[in-house]
């Protein structure tokens, strides 16, 4: 058996370092080399806004739209087949999906207790599976390969991951900030708004005419305004964090290829697979951390 | 409205060049909501569902495990109890039936004892009847002797009945032969 598995090894890593050779002669690099003018693969060229591929209606089916639904039925598929069948000593698919299910529902509770876990959970794990699905589908070999010519001129790609879309990540955000704000108000009721609109203080200290207080009152208003604008600076990071990884990751993988053509970008795929998996991961994990904040006891009062 | 407001905001910062695009971001927006939907109704509920059983199950489980061991160990102090009671209650017996076979003894001594003297005396009683009959027989052999001698030695025949009265008389005046 030993010997056997050697062997194979043998001739699994000639393949790739014969692979490596052509590729690197394929590529955009050995060309330049060798004194072609263009490589095997064309040069990528990079858009951020993603292309229509068909219309429905009014609206204008983008590729990166049409791989989010992809990623919601191959979502609903995996969870409703996996979930379909209730028994108690789960086997195959349906260990899997509940396992995925449980560890995301210990996820929110160790966070939030049970309290709130049954609350918050659902969110939390639509985002995490969201996100991470759709950059994971994106890096099956094929998915980028198909091409359709809406026009009948121009080729563009029929799916594009929807992180590298800008609304999706934009849409996310604002589903992760509405969620946060809805359950500050829901748990302070109108005392949540005491932590941007904060003139206790100043209150305070003009009824006691102390400039001591009068000065950190207006600290305090100080605070307040930027905490506002910090819960929307939260939805612009939250956009951009996603946009801007899945955005680098799909032009790493593409000029990955394009320089040298084989083997070559298979490390940046093991990447994006984490890449893909951490963003999700900070995404649903920075909602929770947040939600997790504004339910929790402001402490106004006490002051 | 806080859309629209963003909108606005990133539009005229230049943030359409990314690609900003309010029907796409709806579409977004509406498909998350729907994938929120689906997989809550078909997959968070069921399962967190069937995570609460298990645990419901698990916490059953041990609490039958425990209820069931507290029992056992009642029913041993129980059964100890009876145990005891039924050694106590069995040596009562013992005591009582070694008591009864003591009596029953002692009784059947008495009885035997009663009889040994019984047949003893009726023994004596026989052997002194025998002796008085052997001597009487014995008298009455001698006194025929006593006759015989005497009718030989004086020749003649005397009368038997006076004769006999005679005997007697030497008899009775000779303590050795008299049994009493």
């Amino acid at each position: 058996m030993t010997p056997m598995l050697k062997r194979i090894l043998i001739v699994f890593g000639i393949g790739v370092v014969v692979l490596l050779v052509v590729g690197f002669i394929n590529g955009a690099i050995g060309a330049a080399f060798l004194g072609r003018d263009a490589g095997f693969l064309p040069a990528p060229h990079v858009e951020l806004a993603p292309p229509e591929v068909f219309k429905l209606g009014g609206l204008s089916v983008t590729n990166a739209m049409l791989s989010s639904w992809v990623t919601t039925v191959v979502l609903i598929l995996f969870f409703v087949v996996g979930t379909r069948r209730k028994a108690m000593v789960p086997k195959g698919l349906q260990n899997v999906a509940e396992w995925a299910i449980e560890s995301l529902y210990n996820f929110v509770e160790s966070g939030v207790g049970q309290r709130y876990g049954r609350s918050f959970f659902p969110i939390i794990a639509t985002i995490f599976l969201f996100v991470s699905f759709n950059a994971w589908l994106a890096l099956i070999p094929i998915y980028q390969s198909l091409w359709v010519s809406p026009d009948g001129v121009n080729k563009v790609h029929l799916l594009r991951s929807a992180g590298t879309d800008l609304n999706m990540p934009l849409a996310i955000a604002l589903v992760s900030a509405v969620f946060v704000e809805y359950w500050g108000l829901r748990v302070h009721k109108i005392g949540y708004l005491r932590e941007f609109v904060r003139f206790g203080t100043l209150y305070r200290g003009l009824r006691r005419f102390s400039l001591p207080e009068i000065f950190s009152g207006l600290i305090d208003i100080f605070v307040g305004f930027l905490e506002l604008i910090s819960h929307f600076v939260r939805i612009v990071s939250f956009t951009f964090r996603l946009f801007g990884n899945m955005t680098a990751g799909e032009i790493v993988l593409l000029i990955s290829a394009f320089l040298i053509s084989f083997v070559f970008t298979l490390p940046f795929y093991g990447l994006e697979l984490l890449v893909g998996f951490i963003q999700a991961l900070i995404f649903a994990g920075l909602t929770l951390a947040f939600v997790m904040v504004a339910v929790a006891s402001h402490g106004d009062e006490a002051h | 409205m806080l859309l629209s407001i963003l909108a606005a905001e990133e539009e005229a910062g230049g943030i359409a060049a990314l690609g900003f695009d309010l029907p796409s971001l709806i579409v977004y927006l509406v498909n998350f909501t729907i994938l929120l939907v689906v997989l809550y109704l078909f997959a968070y509920k069921p399962v967190l569902r069937i995570m609460d059983q298990r645990s419901d199950r698990i916490r059953e489980g041990l609490e039958t495990a425990e209820r069931v061991r507290q029992e056992a160990a009642v029913q041993q102090v129980e059964m100890e109890k009876r145990f005891e009671e039924g050694r106590q209650e069995g040596q009562a017996l013992l005591a009582q039936a070694r008591e009864m076979a003591d009596r029953y003894r002692e009784e059947e001594r008495g009885k035997a004892r009663q009889e040994a003297e019984a047949f003893v005396a009726r023994a004596r009683d026989d052997i002194q009847r025998e002796r008085d009959e052997a001597i009487d027989q014995v008298r009455r052999h001698f006194a025929e002797l006593a006759i015989l001698a005497a009718e030989r030695v004086i020749e003649r025949s005397l009368d038997e009945s006076a004769h006999r009265d005679i005997i007697e008389k030497v008899l009775e005046e000779s303590p050795s032969i008299n049994g009493n």
